[in-house]
């Protein structure tokens, strides 16, 4: 072996001290990256906490809250009485509006085949009062729920509705994944 | 003077802070952690139903005779067995219970039981998406497992025929006593006249009446069928209601049982409600409503995942009293007639 190949302690121990930096700094860069994306957070119901109280329409600081009912497709059972839709004594079992549970209409029937119906929720038309939160939950199988949505909520930093929920359903989670949905 | 401004000073403070105090605890009183509290919302906003969950006393002809705790943290399923026994299944186990409601016996389940039944001695569990056979305590029989998606929400044994609801694929199964697929029952045949099965949620249940029909709930129907072992639809009856006669919400009835002379009792989830049905179908009186049941309000629940264990058991025992297996609080109640 020629002298000049070998390697002494000295220069094996720099090139190693090299190697760990190198994948320090990019361990650090990685990381500050992927932190800078998530350390956002914003605010979001915990829909297996909620109550459906009626506060998240109320206490939001918009006008028209920011909290609006949502549907879980995958977890309804496109009841062809949905006590989503339906008030709990219906006149008849069709879409007129007596019949209706949901104040301001914003619940929207469509017949798919023999006996399934599938609702759909006119969001410019829901005050995220959560009657029809109630009536799933009680009755069906909750895919009815309540979610903050983003698109509206001026996130805060004391959410006036997160201060008067009851059941400790509002919470911050993080900005990248802004949404608590149902699973089946 | 002095003295004067220190005494007032230390009456305006204290005075502050009497203040302070008061609001503060009329502010923890006036709290609602409930989400139970007046709504800022007007009443069409509010969704009552304490006015369906009363039930006229009249109408109400059993009263309990004794409840007992299951001692499980998620019960499931009850079965009514010889002498008064009193079985219940749950976690990984089914306890046995004699009729005062004293624990005699357990049997460890390898996997989480979902429905039980007892015939000609011996005892069949479902779980999930296979029977598993026992007589006694002991294990004799492990029948294949069904399709992946299989839920088995209830059993019924009856001469030489087992059969098995399966929730998760809105049919019934015919098993024979060696635990061999016969047959399917339930299923949609234009053909033969049968609607089929609509199952929203993980219920379905299913009995065998005196006449020797299978009966099966048709819970998204509102509606209870009978059908031959051939699958043959008979006859159905039941009506989508919010009074006393009918089966009131999207799906329901969730469980029922028969007595011996062919009548019915049944139980609704979210009004809760166990009744009894003539065997005609005509309804009957009430066994119990939310209060006898031990429940306030209209509601036994108020998040999705309190109210998705409320779907009860019942079963009938040997001396035709009505047991109920409340989920959400893991007790037995078994009521009897006003009149025994």
């Amino acid at each position: 072996m020629k002298a000049d190949e070998t390697t002494d302690r000295r220069s094996f121990l720099r090139r190693i001290g090299r190697w760990l930096g190198g994948i320090a700094m990019a361990g650090s860069a990685g990381y500050l990256c992927f932190d800078s994306r998530s350390r956002g957070t914003v605010w979001q119901i915990d829909p297996y906490t909620c109550v459906a109280c009626g506060n998240c329409a109320t206490h939001c600081v918009l006008q028209e809250s920011a909290v609006k009912c949502v549907h879980a497709y995958a977890v309804c059972g496109y009841c062809r009485i949905c006590f989503g839709f339906f008030g709990p004594e219906p006149a008849g079992i069709t879409e007129a509006a007596e019949n209706q549970l949901c104040p301001t209409g914003a619940i929207n029937r469509k017949y798919v085949e023999d006996p399934y119906y599938q609702y759909s929720i006119d969001e410019a038309l829901c005050n995220g009062c959560g009657k029809c939160v109630e009536g799933c939950n009680t009755f069906g199988n909750g895919s009815l729920f309540l979610q903050v949505r983003h698109d509206r909520c001026l996130n805060c930093n004391e959410c006036a509705i997160a201060a008067v929920c009851p059941s400790g359903a509002f919470k911050r989670i993080p900005a990248g994944r802004p949404y608590l949905f149902k699973e089946p | 003077m002095k003295p004067f401004v220190s005494h007032f000073k230390i009456a305006a403070v204290a005075a502050v802070v009497a203040a302070a105090a008061i609001a503060g605890i009329v502010a923890v009183v006036r709290l609602d952690t409930t989400g139970g509290g007046p709504k800022r919302l007007g009443d069409a906003f509010v969704y009552d139903i304490d006015k369906l969950a009363a039930i006229d006393p009249q109408l109400i002809t059993y009263r309990m005779l004794r409840t007992f705790e299951t001692g499980l943290a998620e019960s499931r399923a009850i079965a009514a067995g010889p002498g008064g026994a009193v079985y219940a299944a749950g976690d990984r186990q089914v306890r046995i219970f004699d009729k005062t409601g004293r624990r005699t016996d357990l049997i460890e389940i390898d996997g989480t039981p979902t429905c039980l039944a007892i015939s000609g001695g011996r005892l069949y569990v479902g779980v999930r998406d296979r029977v598993e056979v026992y007589s006694g305590t002991q294990r004799t029989e492990a029948w294949p497992k069904a399709a992946a998606d299989s839920l088995f929400s209830s059993i019924a044994a009856a001469g030489g025929d087992v059969f098995v609801a399966d929730a998760g694929n809105r049919v019934v199964l015919r098993y024979n006593r060696q635990g061999s697929l016969v047959g399917r029952i339930g299923e949609r045949d234009p053909e033969r006249n049968v609607p089929g099965l609509v199952v929203p949620s993980p219920y379905l249940d299913v009995a065998v009446g005196p006449d020797g029909l299978l009966r099966a709930a048709n819970p998204g129907r509102l509606c209870i069928e009978a059908y031959t072992s051939d699958g043959y639809l008979e006859f159905s009856w039941g009506k989508p209601s919010s009074s006393i006669e009918g089966f009131c919400g999207c799906c329901n009835p969730v469980n029922f049982a028969m007595f011996a002379g062919g009548r019915y009792v049944t139980f609704e989830k979210g009004l809760q409600r166990v009744k009894i049905y003539n065997a005609d179908g005509s309804f009957g009186t009430v066994a119990a409503g939310p209060q006898q049941l031990g429940y306030d309000g209209a509601r036994p629940c108020r998040t999705v995942t309190e109210c998705g264990s409320g779907g009860f058991d019942v079963a009938v025992d040997d001396e035709q009293n009505v047991l109920v297996l409340d989920t959400v609080r893991n007790v037995v109640r078994i009521f009897c007639e006003k009149t025994k």
